[in-house]
């Protein structure tokens, strides 16, 4: 508890903050055409805090602020993938948002956000937490509504809006009880009570406060039932924006449940892990189910990544080091798939709109007809992303499954238990039914006639497409580097 | 007035921001049920710092004070956009976007 001075460790978060004010200044002076540089400006810095932070690996844990945030391997692999997402995010706008005269603030906001959920990584207090997370939730529903003269933009930011403020609204109740039941907002010091007074977590005011941080983040997570802002907003943001939401955004609910539900539900040794189970079984097979049903291919997405987002919550239903890691892995990777897929969706607008500039619904599956054969770059990266959404090897999806259940599977045998047995069969059932629906856009992008003439992809689409595949099919090929940062990251967590 | 009765207070304010949430229909309407749901955990903060007698609820309670400012303020400005575009902010009339 001492104030730390040397800030080597902070200088993403840092850069990344000094950049989004310099853009909003440069914004002020520059003309409307020259803003496009803005874009570049933004993803070097980005690079660079990716870069600074791969260089830094796997730290031993350091504080600052008087405890309130910590640098340590779980901060750093989850500020690895807010980074590589947000990465993927700018390159894409660069070509989404060109000529577009409030860029300037488009790109200040991403990296604001891309600051907020770095923060929620290494939050190590409750009130970091929230401030952490309320600037990457702000920032973001700015972005949702970025295409002001767009209704549906405006009704998903609306949306994301409520839903959003509701549960942020709902996890700081749930912090001040914890504050009370404690006296303190630091998240050791809280575990570290819960350990020697057990009694009061569980008490009614403490299983109130853990209902309602359960609620908080599970909006962010998109759990069922807390899911239903999240096709709506994906659907109606801009395709850039929603790879970041779904890919970026999601991911800071988990952190966060890292870092506060797992420690607290292994102090407390309450047996909530049914509970757990229980929603995330919900969760999977309500986005397969209702994905299957989907015509636009957004929407599809949107259910398939709350789908995934069950996947992930089983992490939390055995808590053992392995099954964290695995919810680690998987959620890289499917920070990876999904925002390379909504990222391919945007090309397919722009693939629709230069054939018709009045063209609705144009994510709609019909638009994907011989799509193979229009954008074949495009065509290969949804190829690759729906197959390692649906788990099929060499891939980051695969990987993180495999883990995942094995964890599961492990945890059944030694506890001899045949309901873990069920939820592990129930997952690979749901695996396998989202094949069907990844199948059939397979199928109209490469069976059915192309509608149109092939056209030109623009390079920043592509470079963004390419490098999410590239981390899709790495992963996959050499997972050891990922397993061992997975590991070492829940090692931090010990559970 | 002891601990329980500035807790009895906030449950209250709590649960009229709830029920608006649930059943208002006007953004504008959504938007103070919400700022009620904050400043609800904030009177928590504040009595539960009394109680215990140190000032981190305190502090917390002015970050969440401030946060909240910027978030109606955000919140206001999605709803202007929306009544020059669509001429109404009745969320039955904002639906698009369903399935």
């Amino acid at each position: 508890m001492s104030l730390n001075i040397n800030f080597a460790m902070l200088a993403p978060e840092i850069l990344l903050t000094v950049l989004a004010f310099v853009i909003i200044i440069m914004g002020l002076l520059i003309s409307n055409k020259s803003k496009n540089m803005l874009g570049y400006l933004s993803a070097a810095g980005i690079l660079a805090s990716l870069v600074y932070v791969i260089g830094n690996g796997m730290t031993e844990k350091v504080s600052y602020f008087y405890d309130s945030l910590v640098v340590d391997p779980l901060s750093q692999v989850f500020k690895l993938i807010f980074l590589i997402v947000s990465l993927i995010a700018v390159i894409a706008s660069i070509e989404y948002f060109k000529d577009n005269r409030n860029q300037d603030e488009y790109y200040a906001l991403i990296l604001m956000s891309t600051v907020g959920m770095m923060v929620v990584a290494s939050a190590n207090d409750l009130i970091a937490l929230f401030v952490g997370f309320e600037l990457a939730s702000m920032s973001t529903y700015v972005l949702a509504g970025f295409e002001k003269n767009n209704p549906s933009s405006l009704e998903a930011a609306l949306k994301y809006f409520i839903i959003g403020s509701l549960s942020s609204a709902l996890m700081l109740f749930g912090m001040s009880l914890i504050y009370g039941i404690t006296s303190t907002t630091n998240i050791p010091g809280i575990i570290e009570f819960f350990r020697s007074a057990p009694l009061m977590a569980e008490s009614s005011l403490g299983v109130l406060a853990m209902i309602f941080l359960v609620a908080g983040f599970g909006f962010k997570m998109a759990l069922v039932p807390f899911h239903m802002w999240a096709p709506d907003t994906y659907e109606g943001s801009p395709s850039v924006v929603s790879s970041l939401l779904a890919a970026g955004s999601k991911k800071m609910g988990f952190v966060a449940a890292f870092r506060v539900l797992v420690l607290a539900l292994v102090a407390i040794r309450a047996d909530v892990h049914f509970t757990f189970a229980i929603l995330a079984i919900i969760t999977m097979t309500y986005g397969n189910v209702v994905a299957v049903s989907q015509r636009s291919i957004k929407r599809m997405l949107a259910y398939s990544s709350i789908a995934q987002a069950g996947y992930i919550a089983l992490a939390f239903v055995v808590t053992t080091p392995m099954s964290i890691a695995g919810g680690i892995l998987l959620a890289l990777g499917h920070a990876l798939m999904k925002g390379g897929a909504f990222i391919a969706v945007a090309v397919v607008g722009y693939m629709v709109l230069s054939d018709n500039k009045n063209a609705k619904n144009i994510d709609d599956l019909e638009n994907f007809a011989g799509l193979g054969k229009r954008a074949p770059i495009t065509a290969l990266g949804f190829f690759v992303f729906f197959l390692a959404l649906a788990g099929i090897p060499p891939s980051a999806g695969f990987i993180g499954k495999l883990f995942l259940f094995y964890s599961i599977t492990v945890q059944a045998i030694s506890l001899s238990s045949s309901w873990l047995l069920l939820v592990v069969v129930i997952a690979i059932l749901n695996s396998a039914l989202s094949i069907y629906y990844y199948a059939r856009v397979i199928k109209y992008m490469y069976v059915l006639p192309p509608k149109g003439e092939r056209i030109k992809e623009p390079t920043a689409y592509v470079v963004a497409i390419l490098i999410a595949v590239i981390g899709t099919i790495g992963i996959g090929l050499y997972p050891e580097p990922f397993i061992n940062m997975a590991m070492n990251a829940a090692q931090v967590l010990g559970v | 007035m002891g601990l329980y009765s500035y807790l009895l207070i906030s449950i209250i304010i709590f649960t009229i921001g709830v029920y608006g949430i649930i059943t208002q229909r006007s953004g504008i309407k959504i938007l103070m049920c919400i700022e009620l749901l904050l400043n609800s955990a904030n009177l928590n903060l504040v009595a539960f710092s009394s109680y215990n007698g140190n000032s981190t609820g305190q502090v917390f309670a002015l970050f969440s004070i401030a946060i909240a400012a910027a978030e109606a303020a955000i919140g206001f400005a999605i709803l202007v956009a929306l009544f020059r575009l669509r001429d109404t902010i009745n969320l039955d009339n904002i639906n698009i976007l369903r399935w």
